[in-house]
C-alpha cells in the first residue's frame, strides 16, 4: 500500500510503446547446492515454499518486463515444463516467457551471452538477471534512467544494480562480495575488485587513471550486487567478440573498465529503496528466506503476492499459515516467530519450531525441535528429533530421535535414523538403487544432468568434492558424471563421526577436498566454507592458519585503510604497478619500432598508430612508461640530422608536428616523464646536439609546458643520478633545460617589467 | 468465468495483478477501476437470463478479491454494481409500481427527505418487452438489458467521481469558527472537506507527521495552499496538543459494519487520545468504502503490513538480524472511538453503518 507504487501504472503504460526484455540465466554454473541439486537445478528449489525461478519472474513482473527469454542449461526439460504449468503461460498474465535451451556446452554465463548473441534474442535494452533473484526493486526505473543515460552517451553499455547495506550484513554474500569504485556525481563504475573470503582480501588497487580523471571519488564495500543488470544489445555482442569472458562481473566488467580500446562505460544504480538480493549459496539462502519472512521483499511476500499463487494468513510475529485451514497443529505444539508453515502439515503434540520454513504435506513429529531449518515438501520428520539451521530436501523421511546439526543439507528421497545423528555442516544424498531397479531408475536419471563442471575455470565456484578423476571425465556424459561422482563416494566411504542409523539409504558426501586436489581447490574449498548455512567462521575443526575467522568489521577496516594507503602511495609514484608481462621486454620493444617505422613510412594517422600501439601494450602487458619510452626514441630517431641551424630546426618541426601528439595518445598523459625519457634517449644517442631543439620544439606544440620542464629539472634523475654511463650526456642535457628555463625566467621578468 | 471469451478474461486478469502487485493502491483508484473492468465485461459477455449474468459478474468480483483481499473497494465496488443491476432489472420486468420501499431508508431519513439519486429515474422504455430464455433469440434478453445496465453503471461512476463534493457538501456544519481541527495522513477526502469549509469559516489545522509514510506532510501543504492556517506536528505531540483540540477529523480505509474502520496507521492513536478528552472523533469517506465485513475476531494481518525498510533502514546491518520490524499501514479503529461518519450519503452514527450496508447493498452479495 505504499505510495511509492501509485506511479506504475503509467509507467507500465509508456514502456508499452516499446517491449522492455529481459533475460534470464536460469543456471547456477556451480554447484554450491549439491547434494540437493542432483535431480533439479537450482533455480527450481523452493524457497518461502515456491521455486525461485517465480520469484525471479515475479520480481521481473514488478518490473513491467514483458517478454523473458530463459537461458537454460542443467535440467532444462524440468525448467522449461515448470514454466509451461505455472500461472505463467496462463492467458492474461502480460508476460511472455520463452525457454531457450542452451548447448550443454555453455559453461559459464559468458557462453550464455554468447548464445544470447548467436540467436539474436534481444532486440533493444534488456534486463539481464540470474535465476535466483528476489526483488521488489522497480528495475523499469532503473531502464528509463539507463535509456536517458544513452541518449547522450552511446558508450553508456551497461548499468548495474546495486543495493546499499551494511558491510555486515546478512544478505551480503561473504567471499562473494566486490568492492566498487564510484564517481561521486555520475555514479559512474570507474573499478571493480571482487573480495573473496579465502585468501582474505586485504587491500584493493585503484588505477592511478581513475583518480586523475575524476575529481571525487566512491569507494564502496557495503554494495550488494543484485546482478540486475540493465543491458544495451551491445553487451552480447561484446561477449561474442571476447570468447574468453565467463563471469559477467570478473571478466567481463573488469575487461570492459580496464580496457583502453573499448572506451566503454559502465554505471552503476544504487538503489537505496526496495529490496533484491541473489540466492548465491545456502547462506544467503538462510538470509533471504528471512527476508522474506520479515516482509523486506513487500508486496512479494507470502501473504500478498505469492509466487506460487499459495494463500498465507500472517499472524502476528511474522508467522505464515496456510488461509485454508489445511494445517494440523497440536495444542501443545509451538510455533514461533518467522515461520512459514505449508498446506496440509501436520504438526504433532510438544513440536517446537522457530525461524524455519516447512513446506507442503510433512509431517513434524511429536517432541520434534525445528530451528532455523528449511524443510521442503513431502518431508516426514519423526518423533524426538533435533533439526537445527539445515536444509532438508523433499520426501526425506527422518526417523525418531535423530539430532541433525547447523549446517548440514539432506539430498532428496533420503531416509536417516532411527537415533542418527550427524555433525555440523554434512552433506547426505540417496544411494543409489540396487541393480534390479536400474531400468525404472535410469527415467529419471535421463533428465538428470549435473549442475556443472565449469569450476575449473572459475576456482571461486569449485566444490569440495570435485576431484581429479572427474575433471578429465569433463568432456563425458553427463549423467554418468553424477553417477561416478556417487560411485566414487560409495566406494570411498568417508570417516566421518556421523551415525546415519540402521535403516538410512544415505550416504555421506565428503566435507574436505580430496588428498590429491590441487591448491586452487584448496583455497576454492576454504573459500566455500563461509558460504555455508549455518556458518560463522567459529568451527574450530576447520578453522586453520590464514582463515578468516576474524570479525567482518576488521577485515573491513583493514581494507579501507590499506586502500586508502595504496591510493597514496600510486599517485606519489609516477610508475603505475603492473604484473610481469608475458612477452619480452626487448620483443616489445622491436615491435613497437616496427610498427612505427610502418607508421612514419606509410603515412598512418596518429589516431590509427596510437590504436595499434595500445593493442601492442594490451598483448604483451607492458606498463605505459614503457610505450612512452619506445614512442619517444622512434620519434627521435626519425628526426634526420641536417646540416644548418636552420634546415635542422625545420627537420624537427615536421617529425613534432606530425608525430608529436602520439605520445600523449598512447593512453596517459605524463609530460615530465616524457621529458625525462626524452633526455635519457638524446643522452645515448647521436642525436644529442638536438635535445634543445626538440624540447623547444615540443614546448612550442604545447606537448610539454612550462611546468613540466621547471618539474623535470629539479628531478634528482634529471641531473645524471643514476645514469652510469651516459652521466656526462645526461648532465649535458640538464645543462640544455638549465638554459631553457633561465629564458623562461627573463621573459617573465621581462613582462613584468613591461 | 467459463462463459467469458478471451479479451475479458485478459482485462480482469490484468487488474487482478496489478491488485496483487500493489500497482494500484487505494480505495478509490481500486474502486473505479473495478467499476471500469465489470463495464467491459458486461458489454462483452453473453448472457440470456439474470441469473448468467449475475453469475458472470460475481466471478468476476471474486476473482478479484481474491486477487487483493485487503482492497475492500473492490468487493464493494462488485456489491453496488451487483445490487443496481437488479433494481433496473426489477423495474424493467414489473414496471416502476414495485419501487415501494424508497420512502424508508435511513439515509432519506437522516437526509430528511433528499430523495436518492438512483430512485427518481423510471426506466420506462424498455417495460414489459424483457424476455428471459427466449429459444428463439438468445441474445434478446441481452440486447434489450444492456442499455440500462449501462446506464446503472454510469449511476455507480458518477457518485464515485462526485464523492469529494458529496461528503463535503455539509462540511460548514461540521466545522465551526475558530475551532481547532487535527487530522492525520493524505486523505483526498479529508482535504476537499477542509478546504470546502475554509470557504464559510476561519479555523485551524494541526497535520500530524504520520510516521512513517509522512502523508501528513503533502496534506499540511496542500491545505495551507489553500489558506487554511495549518500546523505540521511531530506524531510525538499528539497527546499533549489534544486538550487544545476541538475535533478529530480522519479519513478512512474502509468503514465496517459493526461501526469500525481502517484507517492510516495512527488512528487508533489518534482516536484513543481523543477518547481520553472526550473530543469527538469525525471520519470523512464516500459511501463505497462501506464494507460487509464485522470484524468480531479481528485479524492481525487484515492491517496489511508493509516493508520494514521505511521504519529500520536495510543498511543497518547490525539490528536487521536481532530485531523483528512491524510496519503495519492501517489500524482498526473500533467503533466506540468514532462518534460520526460523514459520507455522501449522509452523516451516520457508527451503530447505523450495518443498516445502510443493508440498503446498499443486497444482502446475498455479502460472500461473493
Amino acid at each position: 500500500m505504499a505510495p511509492k507504487t501509485a506511479s506504475g501504472k503509467e509507467k507500465l503504460i509508456d514502456d508499452e510503446d516499446e517491449v522492455l526484455q529481459a533475460v534470464i540465466l536460469a543456471d547456477s554454473f556451480d554447484k554450491r547446492f549439491r547434494p540437493l541439486t542432483i535431480g533439479k537445478p537450482r533455480c527450481l528449489l523452493p524457497i518461502c515454499n515456491a521455486p525461485l525461478l517465480d520469484w525471479t519472474f515475479e520480481s521481473l513482473a514488478l518490473a513491467g518486463v514483458q517478454e523473458i527469454f530463459v537461458i537454460c542449461r542443467s535440467h532444462a526439460e524440468q525448467v522449461e515444463a515448470a514454466i509451461r504449468e505455472s500461472k505463467w503461460s496462463r492467458p492474461g498474465s502480460g508476460i511472455k516467457i520463452v525457454p531457450i535451451m542452451t548447448a550443454k556446452e555453455t559453461f559459464s554465463a559468458g557462453d550464455a551471452m554468447r548464445d544470447v548473441y548467436t540467436r539474436g534474442l534481444v532486440t533493444s535494452d534488456f534486463v539481464l538477471v540470474m535465476g535466483d533473484l528476489v526483488s521488489n526493486i522497480r528495475i523499469d526505473e532503473v531502464v528509463r534512467v539507463h535509456k536517458e543515460r544513452r541518449r547522450t552517451n552511446k558508450d553508456a553499455i551497461m548499468t548495474i544494480v546495486v543495493k546499499e547495506s551494511g558491510a555486515a550484513h546478512r544478505t551480503r554474500p561473504l567471499g562473494e562480495s566486490s568492492v566498487f569504485v564510484l564517481d561521486a556525481e555520475s555514479s559512474e563504475c570507474l573499478h571493480y575488485e571482487p573480495v573473496s573470503a579465502h585468501p582474505p582480501t586485504k587491500m584493493t588497487r585503484i588505477p592511478r587513471e581513475v583518480l586523475e580523471a575524476h575529481p571525487e571519488i566512491e569507494i564502496r564495500n557495503d554494495l550488494i550486487d543484485c546482478s540486475i543488470d540493465v543491458c544495451s544489445v551491445e553487451v552480447p555482442s561484446l561477449f561474442q567478440d571476447n570468447f574468453d569472458y565467463e563471469d559477467i562481473r570478473r571478466d567481463f566488467l573488469h575487461g570492459v573498465l580496464t580496457s583502453d580500446l573499448l572506451m566503454k562505460n559502465i554505471y552503476c544504480y544504487v538503489a537505496q529503496d526496495g529490496y533484491a538480493a541473489r540466492v548465491r549459496d545456502t547462506k544467503s539462502y538462510d538470509a533471504i528466506s528471512k527476508d522474506i519472512l520479515s516482509r523486506w521483499t513487500f508486496p512479494l511476500v507470502p501473504d500478498d503476492n505469492h509466487p506460487s499463487g499459495h494463500v498465507y494468513r500472517h499472524a502476528r510475529g511474522n508467522k505464515y499459515m496456510p488461509a485454508d485451514n489445511s494445517v494440523t497443529l497440536a495444542r501443545t505444539a509451538k510455533i514461533g516467530n518467522n515461520t512459514l508453515i505449508g498446506a496440509s502439515t501436520k504438526i504433532l503434540e510438544g513440536a517446537q519450531i522457530t525461524g524455519s520454513v516447512i513446506g507442503r504435506n510433512c509431517v513434524i513429529g511429536a517432541g520434534t525441535i525445528v530451528e532455523g531449518s528449511y524443510i521442503f515438501d513431502g518431508t516426514v520428520v519423526g518423533p524426538q528429533c533435533v533439526v537445527r539451521r539445515s536444509i532438508i530436501g523433499a520426501g526425506v523421511t527422518i526417523k525418531e530421535k535423530t539430532r541433525i546439526e547447523k549446517g548440514c543439507l539432506v539430498g532428496d528421497s533420503v531416509v536417516v535414523g532411527p537415533l542418527a545423528v550427524l555433525d555440523s555442516f554434512e552433506r547426505l544424498s540417496r544411494k543409489r538403487v540396487s541393480e534390479e531397479d536400474e531400468e525404472e531408475e535410469d527415467e529419471d536419471e535421463d533428465d538428470e544432468d549435473d549442475e556443472d563442471e565449469d569450476e575449473e575455470e572459475d576456482d571461486d565456484d569449485d566444490e569440495e568434492e570435485e576431484s581429479d578423476e572427474e575433471e578429465e571425465e569433463e568432456s563425458d556424459e553427463e549423467e554418468e558424471e553424477v553417477d561416478s561422482e556417487i560411485e566414487e563416494i560409495e566406494a570411498n566411504p568417508v570417516a566421518t563421526s556421523s551415525i546415519l542409523g540402521k535403516e538410512a539409504n544415505a550416504i555421506v558426501w565428503p566435507r574436505g577436498p580430496s588428498e590429491e586436489a590441487d591448491e586452487d581447490e584448496i583455497i576454492a574449498f576454504r573459500n566455500q566454507r563461509v558460504r555455508r548455512l549455518g556458518d560463522d567462521g567459529s568451527d574450530a575443526e576447520l578453522s586453520d592458519e590464514g582463515s578468516e575467522s576474524s570479525s567482518d568489521d576488521d577485515e573491513d577496516s583493514d581494507e579501507e585503510s590499506s586502500e586508502e594507503y595504496d591510493s597514496q602511495g600510486e599517485s606519489d609514484v609516477p610508475e603505475v604497478v603492473m604484473p610481469t608481462g608475458t612477452m619480452q621486454e626487448s620483443e616489445f620493444k622491436y615491435e613497437v619500432a616496427q610498427s612505427l617505422e610502418r607508421a612514419f613510412a606509410e603515412g598512418h594517422s596518429v589516431d590509427n598508430a596510437a590504436v595499434e600501439l595500445k593493442t601492442l601494450r594490451m598483448a604483451s602487458n607492458v606498463p605505459l612508461s614503457h610505450v612512452r619510452q619506445a614512442v619517444i626514441s622512434a620519434i627521435v630517431e626519425d628526426i634526420n640530422i641536417v646540416d644548418g641551424a636552420q634546415p635542422q630546426r625545420k627537420e624537427i618541426a615536421r617529425v613534432i608536428g606530425r608525430w608529436g601528439e602520439l605520445i600523449d595518445k598512447i593512453g596517459g598523459v605524463d609530460a615530465v616523464e616524457t621529458v625525462l625519457m626524452l633526455q635519457m634517449h638524446c643522452a645515448s644517442s647521436e642525436r644529442l646536439p638536438l635535445f634543445g631543439q626538440i624540447l623547444a620544439e615540443l614546448y612550442q606544440k604545447d606537448i610539454v609546458e612550462e611546468d613540466d620542464i621547471r618539474a623535470w629539472y629539479a628531478l634528482p634523475a634529471a641531473k645524471g643520478v643514476g645514469a652510469e654511463k651516459t652521466v656526462e650526456n645526461v648532465k649535458r642535457c640538464w645543462a640544455v633545460g638549465a638554459r631553457m628555463i633561465e629564458q623562461f625566467d627573463e621573459q617573465e621578468s621581462e613582462s613584468e617589467s613591461e | 468465468m467459463a462463459t467469458e471469451n478471451g479479451p475479458t478474461l485478459r482485462v480482469v486478469e490484468n487488474l487482478a495483478w496489478k491488485l496483487r502487485r500493489r500497482q494500484i493502491v487505494g480505495s478509490r483508484a481500486t474502486a473505479l477501476e473495478t467499476l471500469l473492468v465489470l463495464r467491459q465485461v458486461i458489454t462483452k459477455s453473453r448472457f440470456s437470463n439474470m441469473e448468467q449474468l449475475v453469475t458472470i459478474i460475481r466471478g468476476v468480483g471474486r476473482r478479484l478479491v481474491e486477487a487483493q483481499p485487503k482492497e475492500h473497494s473492490v468487493g464493494n465496488t462488485v456489491r453496488k454494481v451487483l445490487h443496481h443491476i437488479r433494481e433496473e432489472y426489477h423495474t424493467a420486468m414489473k414496471g416502476a409500481a414495485t419501487e415501494t420501499y424508497s420512502g424508508f431508508t435511513i439515509s432519506k431519513f437522516v437526509l430528511l427527505g433528499q430523495p436518492r439519486k438512483q430512485t427518481v429515474v423510471p426506466k420506462t422504455e424498455s417495460k414489459g418487452t424483457l424476455k428471459e430464455n427466449d429459444p428463439d433469440d438468445p441474445d434478446a434478453f441481452a440486447r434489450s438489458l444492456k442499455p440500462v445496465l449501462m446506464e446503472a453503471i454510469q449511476d455507480v461512476l458518477d457518485e464515485l467521481e462526485t464523492v469529494y463534493d458529496n461528503v463535503s457538501k455539509n462540511a460548514q456544519n461540521h466545522i465551526h469558527s475558530d475551532e481547532i481541527i487535527l487530522t492525520l495522513g493524505m486523505s483526498k477526502t479529508v482535504e476537499s472537506f477542509l478546504i470546502s469549509a475554509a470557504h464559510h469559516r476561519n479555523y485551524t489545522v494541526m497535520v500530524l507527521e504520520t510516521a512513517p509514510s509522512y502523508g501528513g506532510r503533502g496534506m499540511a501543504k496542500t491545505l495551507s495552499t489553500a489558506g487554511i492556517s495549518t500546523f505540521l506536528v511531530p506524531d510525538s505531540s499528539l497527546y499533549g496538543l489534544m486538550s487544545r483540540v476541538n475535533k478529530v477529523l480522519l479519513g478512512a480505509h474502509a468503514i465496517l459494519a459493526n461501526g469500525g474502520m481502517f484507517a492510516i496507521t495512527g488512528s487508533l492513536l489518534a482516536a484513543t487520545a481523543a477518547h481520553a478528552h472526550s473530543t469527538p472523533v469525525v471520519v470523512c469517506a464516500g459511501q463505497f468504502k462501506l464494507t460487509p465485513l464485522w470484524n468480531l475476531y479481528h485479524e492481525y494481518g487484515a492491517l496489511d503490513f508493509g516493508d520494514p525498510n521505511q521504519v529500520l533502514g536495510f543498511e543497518e546491518d547490525g539490528l536487521v538480524d536481532k530485531v523483528d520490524v512491524v510496519n503495519p499501514f492501517y489500524d482498526y479503529v473500533p467503533p466506540n472511538l468514532v462518534d460520526a461518519f460523514v459520507t455522501n450519503d449522509g452523516d451516520h452514527p457508527p451503530s447505523s453503518i450495518y443498516r445502510l450496508i443493508k440498503e446498499t447493498y443486497d444482502d446475498e452479495d455479502n460472500e461473493l
